[in-house]
């Protein structure tokens, strides 16, 4: 993968060896500095997160301080924490599982299959992309009144998972496409079925794909929040998203509780992020053997 | 189209697993052993919890088998959620609304009609400048709950030192500004956001005039007066004396929590809640909070300046399966016996919705200032309209930023009275 | 409302591998699709012509029922004066095209589109632009300082919107932002209380930075991901010729990787273009209404005044509106549909 950063450096050594340096030197210190302005914000969160509140909001920031972990406890110790955990993880759990077993039978079809109306198909799942889910909250909210289906979490997380469902199929399509057909072929000739083929051959290919579109799902349905604020008025259906929120109120905000629980709300996207990642570019650069 | 979700899940076929999760319990009113639950819906803040079980648990004692839902609301977003809530088939039973908008919710036909159970809600008791917004067209569409209003708050070792006495008068209020500018330049002698428009409103009324004024059988919009306009040069003298940002209110940041707990501010104007909230802040910070109150000053000694009565009513959905019961609870929440406990539990911070359950104010307390200038209340125009006024973002707030900035009062005044009188028409 | 857009803004910076790979290094297909449908194997599977119809099918259906029928809703509910009563009363009133023909005559709407598609230009163009240079120079990095960035841009990335604008807001804040105070201990004058949202394009400033930051893990993770597709083979050949960085950009890189722009900038422009919570939550639209952009402009005319027909009037023209910029990107993805 650092085959880029060796190239190009045998080339420049035949001229000076000077400017080479002063070019590493530039680009570690750039790169230092972006990774200071894209972690600021974070360290600003999560240092307030361990703040008292006194110290929150001052004149002069305050660096120095004796962390806390009050505002944790405050951020965890909420009526129904719990469920509000829950109901995150099985709307966003159950959204992306569905969107994957979906989405893996539409987009096989799409990327391996020539059908009237694929390039129906294809436009339909771009313009499903654009849906401007946060206007549709009435009309949904209506649809589910008048269905009696509100505070349901069965469809919580079947909007969530059509939500994601359009970038799943998209994504997926690009990696069973990815995969030669000849090894699909030639998992057929040996005897396999299709089925089979698909079983053995392409789809421990598509894992880092499946992770990728997972780690998408994850992220939209973790963090949404206009549908369920107005479909979910009963809290034993609400999600963390809206936990979040319920530290700022118009009788003064407990900042140091948000900061808290945006910290752990974001702790199972950086974990999942983590795990996913490191499988998902492992898996790739395996995968290019293949080519 | 029930069908076509239904059929939705069975295709997902997946969700069984989590399909008992939808839970519908609380909200229907009557479960299967024949017991009731009576939703109702409090703001964050209204009721102490320990007055608000004490009155569950005599309802509840007094009707076998139903029990008492309360659920807490914030009010950020509350208009679309009570809008929203009344359109559902079991909506809550009993809930809270700002005073300002229950004209808007009686006008959708969402609310039950009260005025035939005037009699056992306790009607001929209540406050009369509290009554004025449960009405509408005659008719009864909620009780009152509790008001409150705003007074200063000073710091009493900030105008000690700078041998200043609570004001009477607008002239003795800017004098002792000057006193304490002067004093201590470090420290800003009133914290005042440009868009407090609260307060602005009660400058308007002193003046005589209002924020919109009827037209016929229409509303429009008022800022472009010259009373207005007067009303806004004083707000704007005594904002001279603040730091605070001109296009802020009082809430961004919070000025009871965010800024007085930090120091450098000789006096402020909140509500009851504010002061306890700077307080507690200040206790938590390891600080003592030695704070003074005096209503705000009007333009000559024997009247105080007028304020707004803010406060809550309480109501009945229409379609409340339980109407009967939602009234009882009504009756005994802001019945005078549970009224008066209430004063007593908010020690006097909220004014009950009867003079008779009224808490006799600790001397130098909050209450007792906010008591003082409560003859002088007054609340925004009741018309059906004047809850949209109020939505962000409010003109009023908007104009009072543009001529803190140096605008001319009447131009802005023109542009603002052309988004009120749109808004405040409309339904 | 959005408060979702910028997770899904920042999301999935691993995808691109699979497009990247799946556009740019498997060799081109011969006839691949073609040849799964050969006859030979039709007797094993389901009839040939039902098999990807069925496969197709589940996606279809649940679209259908959780996006097009509340679509129609919605389209259904512009025609509509649904206001506080209407809603509640649940009575139908129908008003034909006034919801259309108030907005399309009233100059602020119109004022709110032009500044919406600038904003959202600006936007993407930074996006794409610094996301792309800093993909590039994760490449170019050492192992270290690459995962260094990465983890950097990860944790932007996974950063609620709450708290991120919560945090921008008090950076900027008036009395108490970290921005200030940096400017005054840099020793720069005028900024002991200076006022980051004096003015609409000010805010919008500001929360051009907040996207900006919050978009670009998700451009820069990809673009990487998609550089290390790209054939070393192929820089040493541009090397050898003694192209410039520049142009080995141009010749080798940006060809390869013009699926990978073209579907970010699609989805960027998407992302930006309906971002509502950081653009509302910064300034509530102000000050004096200077910053709205067509979301916020939704959200105050229709969702706060309580006009849910009038809302769904402004949603739809918005996807009319999206639906015709986005028309050219439509077509060039057709034609690499084809062409595959």
């Amino acid at each position: 993968m650092s085959t880029l950063t060796r190239t190009p450096r045998p080339a420049q050594t035949l001229r000076t060896k000077k400017p080479l340096r002063v070019g590493a030197v530039a680009k570690n210190v750039t790169a230092i500095v972006l990774a200071l302005v894209f972690v600021f914000p974070v360290y600003w969160m999560f240092s307030s997160s361990l703040k008292p509140q006194s110290e929150i909001l001052t004149k002069d920031p305050v660096f120095l301080f004796s962390p806390t972990t009050e505002n944790y406890t405050t951020a965890t110790g909420v009526d129904l924490f719990w469920t509000y955990v829950t109901n995150s993880l099985l709307v966003t759990v159950g959204a992306v599982l569905l969107a994957l077993v979906v989405a893996l039978a539409a987009s096989f079809a799409i990327a391996r299959m020539r059908f009237k109306g694929r390039k129906g198909l294809v436009l339909t799942v771009m313009m499903a992309q654009m849906a401007p889910w946060e206007v549709m909250v009435i009309a949904m909210y209506m649809i589910a009144r008048d269905g009696d289906m509100l505070n349901s979490i069965p469809l919580l997380t079947l909007i969530y998972f059509v939500m994601v469902l359009p970038f799943t199929i998209w994504t997926l399509r690009g990696f069973i496409a990815a995969v030669p057909v000849e090894l699909e072929e030639a998992a057929q000739i040996d005897g396999c079925t299709r089925g089979q083929a698909f079983r053995k051959v392409i789809f421990p290919l598509l894992a880092p794909g499946l992770m990728s579109t997972s780690l998408f799902g994850f992220i939209t349905a973790w963090n949404e929040f206009a549908m369920v604020l107005v479909l979910n008025k009963d809290k034993e259906a609400q999600t963390l998203t809206l936990w979040l929120t319920q530290f700022q109120t118009a009788f003064g905000s407990d900042w140091g509780a948000t900061m808290a629980a945006s910290t752990l709300f974001a702790l199972p996207v950086l974990i999942v992020f983590v795990f996913l990642q490191r499988r998902a570019v492992g898996g790739m650069t395996a995968g290019a053997v293949k080519g | 189209m029930k069908r076509k979700l239904i059929a939705a899940i069975g295709v997902a076929g997946m969700m069984v697993g989590i399909a008992a999760c939808g839970s519908e319990d609380g909200k229907g009113g009557t479960d299967a052993s024949g017991n009731k639950t009576l939703t109702v819906w409090v703001m964050d803040g209204s009721a102490p919890d320990a007055w608000m079980a004490e009155v569950n648990k005599e309802f509840e004692a007094k009707h076998k088998g139903v029990k008492v839902k309360v659920e807490k609301q914030q009010w950020n977003g509350i208009q679309e959620r009570v809008t929203t809530a009344l359109s559902e088939d079991t909506p809550p039973d009993v809930l809270e609304l700002g005073n300002t908008q229950t004209a808007g919710y009686a006008a959708t036909g969402g609310l039950a009609d009260l005025t035939g159970d005037k009699a056992k809600l306790g009607h001929d008791g209540w406050n009369k400048g509290m009554l004025a917004s449960n009405e509408l067209d005659g008719k009864l569409y909620s009780a009152p709950w509790y008001a409150a209003s705003r007074v200063v708050v000073y710091d009493k070792t900030a105008f000690k030192k700078a041998g200043v006495t609570p004001p009477k008068t607008r002239q003795e209020w800017i004098d002792g500004l000057k006193k304490l500018k002067a004093s201590d330049p470090k420290t800003q002698p009133i914290y005042l956001p440009g868009q407090s428009w609260y307060v602005y409103a009660g400058f308007v009324w002193d003046e005589g005039s209002d924020l919109a004024v009827k037209d016929g059988d229409k509303w429009k919009g008022n800022l472009s007066s010259p009373q207005a306009a007067a009303a806004m040069n004083f707000y704007k003298e005594l904002q001279s004396y603040s730091t605070a940002p001109k296009d802020k209110d009082e809430a961004t940041p919070q000025q009871s929590t965010d800024i007085v707990p930090k120091g450098g501010v000789a006096s402020w104007v909140g509500l009851g809640w504010e002061a306890g909230g700077a307080i507690d802040a200040m206790k938590k910070a390891g600080k003592t909070a030695d704070f003074g109150y005096f209503p705000i000053p009007g333009k000559t000694a024997d009247k105080p300046g007028s304020v707004f009565f803010g406060g809550s009513n309480l109501a009945i959905a229409e379609r409340s399966k339980n109407k009967d019961l939602a009234k009882e609870w009504l009756a005994l929440a802001a019945g005078k016996q549970q009224m008066t406990a209430y004063a007593k539990a908010t020690e006097g911070g909220l004014l009950p919705n009867t003079d008779a359950a009224q808490f006799k104010p600790a001397a130098g307390s909050f209450a007792e200032a906010m008591a003082k200038a409560s003859s002088v209340g007054k609340i925004t125009p009741v018309t059906p309209g004047w809850a949209n006024v109020e939505t962000a973002p409010n003109p009023i707030k908007d104009y009072m930023t543009k001529v803190l900035k140096g605008e001319d009062p009447k131009k802005a005044g023109e542009a603002a009275d052309k988004v009120i009188t749109e808004r405040v028409n409309q339904q | 409302m959005t408060v979702d857009s910028q997770g899904t803004a920042t999301a999935a910076p691993v995808d691109a591998p699979g497009r990247a790979a799946g556009k740019s290094k498997t060799p081109p297909p011969p006839s691949g699709p073609k040849e799964v449908l050969q006859p030979p194997r039709g007797r094993r599977s389901l009839p040939g012509g039902l098999l990807p119809y069925l496969l197709v099918a589940p996606a279809l259906l649940s679209m259908a029922v959780l996006l097009l029928y509340p679509l129609i809703r919605n389209v259904v509910l512009s025609f509509q004066q649904v206001n506080k009563r209407e809603m509640i009363t649940r009575e139908t009133v129908w008003i034909g095209f006034e919801n259309y023909t108030k907005l399309l005559g009233d100059a602020d709407f119109w004022g709110v589109v032009v500044r919406s598609v600038g904003f959202t230009a600006a936007n993407v163009a930074l996006i794409m632009l610094l996301g792309t240079l800093i993909g590039l120079l994760l490449n170019r990095l050492g192992k270290k300082m690459r995962l260094v960035l990465s983890l950097a841009l990860m944790f932007a990335w996974a950063m609620p919107i709450v708290a991120s604008v919560t945090v921008f807001r008090w950076l900027f804040d008036e009395q108490f932002g970290v921005v200030n105070w940096l400017m005054r201990t840099l020793g720069f004058a005028g900024y002991e209380q200076h006022n980051w949202f004096e003015t609409g394009f000010s805010t919008l400033v500001i929360v051009m930075i907040l996207l900006v930051w919050g978009s670009i893990p998700f451009v820069a993770l990809n673009m990487y991901a998609g550089l290390t597709t790209v054939g070393t083979e192929l820089y040493e050949a541009a090397r050898m010729d003694g192209a410039s960085g520049w142009r080995t950009f141009w010749s080798v890189v940006f060809p390869n990787l013009k699926p990978f722009f073209m579907i970010t900038t699609f989805l960027e422009v998407i992302w930006i273009f309906k971002a509502f919570a950081q653009v509302y939550a910064m300034n509530l639209g102000g000050p004096d209404r200077g910053s709205e952009t067509l979301p916020v402009y939704a959200y105050i005319e229709g969702l706060g005044q309580q006009h849910y027909g009038l809302a769904a009037a402004i949603s739809i023209l918005t996807i009319l509106m999206l639906i015709a910029a986005m028309s050219f990107y439509f077509r060039l993805i057709l034609k690499q549909e084809d062409e595959s």
